[in-house]
């Protein structure tokens, strides 16, 4: 099991490691002189372009810019924002908890809502639960999240006033965790049912109940485990969407995570910025393949022990 | 454990009827079926796919999938109770403690996120209340009993990490554990090596004189129900078509389609005394000069690492080597994971050797670039096991037969088309099966496809791939009485997979055994399969289930698998080599 994480580690640290040549390589994808792109809106000289040239490495050529920035980063630097000349890290790190509580809610209604709703679909294959089930996964699927998130604020916020529209306490994370979860849920009810349709016809969910054991013990312990596998399998993809998707409703409900940050550094064209989030976003994203790959050995033996 | 009915039959069914679907979908699987079970013996319930035989057993413990399926009629006694119109609750109580059941895929059968023991006790628990720790008693024991070694460690095991063999032995346990009254084993040993066959045959017996178990064995193999059966009911379309003691059956059957099911069973020692095949058509093609030469190929399956592949690997082909004449048939016999398949894959370059020398028609197989690869494979072709899975199902019969003549430019337009009915009517389909998509066809019906699209291209060699072994026995025999045919009088070669020790007497003129991936022995049939040298072609030979309940198979020879030579081959006799 150990070497299984380290394995999983070690594939995390290349996924990141490539997204940092990535980060590298966008600023020079943009047309035209970065160094004016970034500073060009201010009052600046060309000598002082020139100094902060100089000073940013970028008259170095790219490889040893790239492994300058590869140095830097090993020291937790990741440079400083453009808007206010703070370090990007911090900056970051501010605003990460409000993601984190936003993201995790979001994956714990996606997970409780998705679930039940797909295994119940598949229990139920072809009756009217079934349909209206998948009916509602695809209105969620389909619908945008910003358009969802709208329309939640409009009935819970405005005509029920049940919620305020927007604040920094729990109070105010219930909407955007329902909007963001919610459209997570439609995609894993649709997985789970599919999964739980497979598994209802194995060999062994036959055994089962030519054991005598009682219904719920069949579904449950000898079902629900083995559909989960291919379902857990999915969650680290899942969690990548999540988090795409908290960009878009942090801005529609002013929750003030990394999300919003980075809209507001896309139109302050607070490059470093720009970079440092894509860079933690990536190293986000691996760390919670790697959580899902352990819990999905965890669940299968058959990878747990190969 | 006393029952109320000591001399009466254990189990009744009267006038079973069971139908799939609703309105004119309609499909009656089972029709007024009727059957005693008697205390302690076994019943084989006997016929082709299609026949009801599983069925009306599943009907019995209410496993039939309760939305599609009806139990029309009938009733079934067991213990004053009729199982047909028991509640659920109650039906569930006696499944899996009074009746149990195996069934026949032992690699699915098994949950494989559960350990073993856990899934040993749960049965006893919920049904006898027994604890944890006598639930855990009790299974040991039949670990144990059927003959698993290290109990301990497999009560902690998960079903992936034992073999086909220890996975049937542990439902079997499974199936016990609760001294049941009634075991349905359906086709319990049809997914098993032959070895391993007779050996969970002789565990069955042996466990049933322990319990006194009766048992209904649901089969299509008569060479089982000749060596299990003390009676047997012959089922056909949904009915029963005879019923009556082992030996009647086998010796005398009244009925029709009995008759036919009997003689269509391949045999053993039936053509013992034949050099070769027989002859199906006047003047066959004469065996002629060498076709295939084959020496030292070494295959080893890596698992995929990193970044580099893994040391050691499975050794699938080590030293493999054997010559093959025009319009001659060489069986390749073996077990799973033999290499036997391997071996045939190799020889049209399916798949890449590691070293070795392949010779089809005086041409480097090995040594063909592309372009010439696709030239050479009009001389060699494959016919699989699976028609159904190696069959596009989106492409008409017609044109799954006549692709290859286009991608080789054989033929065009009318040309074509008249290739194509004429390649129907040689393999006995009919012009009209042109049109028709290939899940329209019957399992043997589909077969000859298979053999139509290979025979398109007018190849020499034919690799067929165990072609008979998804297909029932009387289809079995059609198929392979049209590739004898198409043998003799197209001169075809066949290289011929097979784990079915009779079907290879039946079609090789010369045999080849292999074992973890080596040649053991290879010879003229006679030699082989009558005068067997090594060890393991007369294990092999001797857990061959005999059809005839007269002749016992006998005990089997114990091979000790470390000791068995594995080494280089040496002549014994002229073309005889047998491992030394």
């Amino acid at each position: 099991m150990a070497r299984f994480i380290l394995q999983r580690l070690m594939a995390a640290l290349v996924t990141i490691w490539i997204a940092t040549i990535a980060v590298t390589i966008l600023i020079h994808l943009v047309p035209g002189d970065p160094v004016r792109i970034m500073y060009g809106s201010f009052q600046t000289t060309p000598e002082e372009l020139e100094a902060i040239r100089v000073r940013l490495g970028l008259d170095q050529p790219i490889w040893r810019q790239y492994l300058m920035y590869l140095g830097r980063l090993l020291h937790g630097d990741f440079g400083n924002s453009i808007v206010g000349d703070q370090p990007v890290i911090d900056i970051l790190m501010t605003r990460f908890p409000s993601t984190l509580a936003l993201t995790l809610s979001s994956l714990f209604i996606a997970v409780v809502v998705g679930m039940s709703l797909g295994f119940l679909a598949a229990y139920k294959r072809g009756t009217w639960v079934d349909v209206s089930a998948m009916v509602l996964a695809i209105v969620g699927v389909s619908m945008p999240h910003f358009w969802l998130g709208l329309l939640l604020l409009f009935l819970f916020a405005l005509q029920l006033q049940w919620l305020p529209v927007a604040g920094g306490d729990w109070r105010s994370l219930i909407l955007p965790a329902l909007t963001l979860g919610l459209a997570n849920a439609a995609v894993l009810a649709r997985l789970t049912r599919s999964a739980m349709i497979d598994i209802f016809d194995q060999d062994f969910v036959r055994t089962a109940h030519a054991k005598g054991l009682p219904k719920s013990i069949v579904l449950y312990r000898h079902a629900l485990r083995s559909g989960l596998v291919p379902v857990v399998s999915m969650l680290g993809l899942q969690f990548a969407y999540l988090m795409g998707g908290a960009i878009v409703v942090e801005n529609v409900f002013a929750w003030n995570g990394v999300g919003r940050l980075a809209i507001e550094a896309v139109f302050a064209r607070d490059y470093p910025l720009i970079q440092g989030f894509i860079l933690f976003f990536a190293i986000i994203v691996a760390l919670a393949s790697v959580v899902i790959d352990v819990a999905y050995a965890f669940l299968d033996p058959r990878i747990r022990y190969s | 454990m006393t029952t109320t009915h000591q001399t009466g039959p254990i189990l009744s069914v009267r006038d079973l009827t069971v139908s799939f679907g609703r309105g004119a979908g309609r499909n009656i699987a089972v029709q007024d079926l009727s059957y005693d079970l008697l205390p302690g013996e076994t019943l084989a319930i006997v016929g082709e796919s299609g026949s009801g035989k599983s069925v009306s057993s599943m009907a019995l413990l209410g496993l039939l999938p309760p939305r599609s399926a009806n139990v029309e009629s009938g009733t079934a006694m067991f213990q004053d109770k009729d199982l047909l119109s028991l509640p659920d609750a109650q039906l569930r109580g006696l499944r899996g403690d009074r009746i149990t059941m195996i069934f026949q895929e032992p690699m699915t059968s098994l949950t494989p996120v559960l350990r073993i023991g856990r899934q040993l006790t749960e049965a006893l628990i919920e049904h006898k209340g027994m604890g944890q720790a006598d639930a855990n008693a009790r299974a040991r024991e039949m670990l144990a009993l059927v003959g698993l070694d290290e109990v301990d460690r497999r009560m902690r095991q998960f079903p992936h990490e034992l073999s086909g063999g220890m996975r049937q032995r542990v439902m079997i346990a499974m199936a016990m554990a609760a001294d049941p009254a009634i075991l349905i084993a359906d086709e319990p040993t049809t997914a098993l090596d032959v070895t391993v066959q007779a050996q969970i045959l002789d565990l069955m017996r042996d466990l049933q004189s322990r319990f006194g178990t009766s048992i209904i064995l649901i089969t299509h193999d008569m060479g089982v129900v000749a060596e299990m059966a003390d009676r047997v009911v012959v089922m056909n379309r949904g009915r029963k078509v005879e019923e009556g003691p082992v030996a009647d059956i086998f010796s005398n059957p009244q009925d029709h389609y009995t008759r036919k099911l009997l003689d269509a069973v391949p045999r053993l020692g039936a053509y013992a005394t034949a050099a070769a095949p027989r002859s199906v058509v006047d003047k066959p093609t004469p065996v002629g000069k060498s076709l295939v030469h084959t020496e030292g190929m070494n295959k080893t399956f890596h698992e995929g690492g990193w970044f580099w592949k893994k040391g050691g690997g499975t050794a699938a082909m080590q030293d493999v080597g054997f010559d093959l004449n025009a319009a001659e048939t060489l069986a390749i016999v073996g077990e799973s994971g033999s290499g036997k398949s391997t071996t045939g894959r190799a020889v049209l370059r399916l798949l890449e050797l590691d070293s070795g020398t392949v010779i089809v028609d005086g041409m480097d197989v090995r040594g063909y670039g592309k372009a010439g690869l696709r030239q050479a494979r009009r001389q060699m072709q494959m016919i699989f096991q699976d028609p159904f899975a190696s069959l596009n199902p989106r492409i008409s019969a017609g044109r799954l037969v006549a692709e290859p003549m286009v991608i080789h430019g054989l033929a065009s337009g009318g040309e074509l088309q008249d290739r194509v009915e004429e390649l129907f009517r040689r393999v006995g389909l009919e012009a009209d099966h042109i049109r028709r998509f290939p899940h329209e066809f019957s399992g043997g019906q589909r077969q000859r496809l298979s053999i139509a699209r290979a025979l398109s291209v007018n190849p020499k060699l034919i690799v067929a791939d165990e072609p008979t072994s998804a297909l029932d026995v009387s289809v079995q025999a059609q198929v392979l009485e049209l590739m004898l045919e198409l043998q003799q009088s197209l001169g075809l070669a066949y290289l011929f997979i097979s784990h079915d020790m009779a079907v290879v007497e039946e079609m090789a003129h010369r045999v080849a055994v292999m074992r973890r991936g080596r040649i053991v022995e290879i010879g003229p049939r006679k030699a082989v399969l009558n005068d067997p040298q090594h060890a393991y072609t007369r294990a092999l030979l001797a857990a061959v289930p005999v059809p005839d309940p007269d002749r016992t198979r006998g005990t089997l020879p114990v091979i000790d698998a470390g000791t068995l030579p594995m080494g280089a081959l040496a002549e014994v006799a002229p073309d005889h080599l047998v491992a030394q």
